[in-house]
């Protein structure tokens, strides 16, 4: 009854997918758990490589010419602000390497005999006998940090015992440093910040999960489609418009459904299990996170209905719906930080639309950035929404005609 | 009730129409079964009664109202959600229908009756049977209370008892003034229940009428057992004329006119002195008639 109210018919549509969707609570549970176990396992994963500075190295300090000086250096490098606060001894340096092949140890530092005839040498210019072994499994940046932290350390050493023989020379009194002058102090500022491993980890794979939907949409989608459903309704009067509408509000609340929980595994689960806990914004940037979200969801249901639009078979929609998925997801800076990909990268970043609610969830988790600074990022996302939702208008109707 | 004018439809990158310059009328109160063979375009045909395609050239006229007012479409796939009961299903096809509250519980009602649904009203159809399927489909057909039903192989896949349930609804159906368009694979089905049959090939109705119109048009046949060989001059003739077949060692058909053209294929024998030991005349099946048109079984693929 095409003259029949537009309400009673979208609410028996929403209805059959309330019960449909009760009826699989396995897809359901596809739904919620995986993104939430992805998000609990990459704030962890990542939460070094987010943060290196506060990577805590397992050291071990290998002394082997065992002078008062060598001793001396082993006890600042082990000292609570020296290069190596946890550092364990070893007897040998094949001791050492043993230690971190077997990953027993991050890093080592191998004081060699002729330290202190070195040290005590009147050309500064010739190194010390000190090396520095790494797992090479630790990141490159963070094997550089410690090497000049050693070597800062082995600075001040220097510097003290100088400043010994110069007294000793000159008979006079010497200001002599009995430790490192400290770390200059280092302030992140500017709107260009980096998210935490729970900043990054909880906006990405909730907004992978959003769009994970095609999963558990598109086969059903396509069953009504090959049984004869979508034509029965369409018989009755029912569009391809009004077939989506009737179905994109159900999903979008599923989405919603699953937004909360990632945020609550972000705010409550990862910091039980030690992790550092999700800040929420409040009050505006809330309402903001929510908008926010609910773009979001329009775009990740709305492609979905493109893949189930446009597949013939439930195995095409699974192919293109996840690859479709891990493609923006690897593009959008979901699966790989953005921040470490190549400046070329980061740019290809852009055709992304995880990447357009990747980067506005970090505007409002990191920046607290206004409504009106997202606002082009909501427009980006709600664009797509609308032109996957005319594409499947069209594809439907093409389909319905010739009985696809 | 529902007429269609000289429709041709082709699907895309398709050599041929799906259907050609199709014309065909349904009648209240009447039963129109359509007969062809798989992919001769019943399926299209119906699609375009159902409004779901459109026609290239050509109209499809509705007697009153918008089609979705006035069609119960029955698919020949089980076009239902298979996760929701029968009541549930029943109740979404209603409301996407437009019809809500009292209006809806009652027309739900009267779908259930019809169908005899009572007993697994609250089963998931997933787990139904083929006929209690069957009955389903129907059903969610005729919740609308539609004056037209487009029913394609309504009874496919069912048990005898649920065949003939079926099939009792649907002349209950007719006989409360509604006009069916029937597809079946079983051309028994369409001899017993059919008021009209059209037969469509290749995207043509081929013929179109009562059973004894179509049956009669189409002649007698004649089945002879002689007592010696046919001469050759006779079988040539025959063969020619009246599409003489041996069926057997000194047995043949041949088609007639009429049936009692029989005396003068009997007097020629005669002339011949060849000995008649049994001979019978009568006139050509359905299915007689629909493999003459269709060179073709109802079951064959296209």
């Amino acid at each position: 009854m095409s003259e029949a109210p537009l309400f009673t018919r979208l609410l028996a549509l929403w209805r059959k997918e309330w019960i449909a969707l009760r009826r699989d609570p396995q897809a359901l549970a596809a739904l919620f758990l995986m993104p939430a176990v992805f998000i609990l396992i990459m704030s962890f994963a990542l939460r070094d490589a987010f943060n290196p500075g506060a990577m805590r190295l397992r050291s071990v300090v290998v002394d082997l010419e065992r002078s008062k000086l060598s001793e001396n250096f082993a006890l600042q490098l082990r000292a609570p602000e020296g290069a190596a606060p946890n550092a364990a001894p070893a007897e040998s340096e094949a001791q050492a390497r043993a230690l971190l092949d077997r990953g027993m140890a991050d890093v080592a530092v191998v004081i060699d005999k002729g330290f202190a005839q070195g040290l005590r040498g009147a050309d500064l210019g010739v190194a010390l006998p000190v090396k520095v072994l790494a797992d090479p499994t630790v990141a490159i940046a963070v094997q550089q940090g410690f090497r000049q932290a050693v070597t800062a350390q082995l600075g001040s050493l220097r510097a003290a015992e100088f400043s010994r023989r110069v007294q000793s020379l000159m008979g006079m009194p010497m200001p002599v440093a009995t430790a490192g002058p400290g770390l200059v102090p280092l302030e992140q500022t500017g709107s260009r910040m980096q998210p935490s491993a729970v900043q990054q980890s909880v906006p990405a794979w909730l907004i992978f999960g959003a769009f994970f939907v095609v999963i558990p949409l598109a086969p059903v989608f396509i069953a009504e489609r090959r049984q004869g459903t979508l034509q029965r309704l369409h018989a009755l009067g029912l569009g391809p418009g009004l077939l989506l509408a009737g179905k994109l509000p159900p999903f979008v609340l599923v989405n919603l459904a699953q937004a909360l929980l990632m945020l609550a595994v972000g705010v409550w689960g990862v910091p039980l299990l030690g992790g550092e806990a999700l800040h929420l914004p409040d009050g505006a940037g809330l309402l903001r996170l929510g908008v926010l979200t609910l773009a979001v969801s329009f775009a990740a249901v709305s492609w979905a209905f493109l893949v189930a639009s446009f597949a013939r078979s439930t195995e095409q929609a699974t192919i293109i719906g996840g690859v479709g998925n891990i493609l923006m997801g690897a593009l959008g800076g979901v699966m790989v930080p953005k921040f470490v990909m190549p400046a070329g990268m980061q740019a290809l970043t852009a055709i992304s639309p995880m990447s357009w609610a990747l980067d506005a969830y970090l505007d409002v988790f990191l920046r607290g950035a206004p409504f009106a600074a997202l606002l082009p990022r909501l427009a980006a996302l709600c664009v797509f929404a609308l032109l996957c939702l005319a594409a499947s208008v069209l594809l439907l109707r093409r389909r319905d005609a010739y009985q696809h | 009730m529902l007429a269609l004018s000289e429709v041709r439809f082709r699907y895309p990158q398709a050599d041929a129409d799906a259907l050609s310059g199709v014309s065909l009328s349904l009648r209240a109160g009447e039963i129109l079964g359509l007969l062809g063979p798989n992919g001769a375009g019943k399926s299209t045909l119906i699609a375009l009664l159902a409004g779901v395609a459109r026609p290239d050239s050509g109209s499809v006229t509705h007697a009153e109202g918008a089609p979705a007012r006035r069609l119960g479409w029955a698919p020949q796939d089980f076009a239902f959600y298979p996760a929701l009961s029968a009541r549930e299903n029943l109740a979404v096809f209603a409301g996407a229908a437009g019809l809500g509250g009292a209006e809806a519980r009652q027309r739900i009602d009267a779908a259930v009756a019809l169908g005899q649904l009572d007993s697994f009203i609250d089963k998931p159809a997933l787990r139904l049977s083929g006929g209690m399927k069957r009955r389903l489909n129907l059903a969610i057909a005729m919740l609308a209370d539609p004056p037209v039903l487009l029913l394609d192989e309504p009874t496919v896949g069912v048990d005898p008892q649920s065949r003939a349930f079926l099939l009792d609804a649907v002349r209950a159906l007719r006989d409360q003034g509604k006009a069916i368009l029937y597809t079946s694979h079983y051309m028994e089905e369409i001899e017993a229940i059919a008021d009209r049959i059209a037969i469509l090939d290749h995207g043509r109705i081929l013929r179109e009428g009562t059973l004894a119109e179509i049956c009669g048009e189409a002649g007698a046949q004649a089945t002879l057992r002689l007592g010696g060989p046919l001469p050759a001059p006779l079988a040539q003739a025959w063969a020619a004329r009246n599409a003489l077949q041996a069926i057997g060692p000194q047995a043949w058909t041949l088609n007639l006119a009429r049936a009692d053209e029989l005396s003068g294929v009997l007097a020629a024998l005669a002339a011949d002195k060849v000995p008649v030991l049994a001979a019978q005349v009568g006139n050509a099946s359905l299915e007689d008639v629909f493999l003459r048109l269709t060179h073709r079984s109802l079951r064959d693929e296209a």
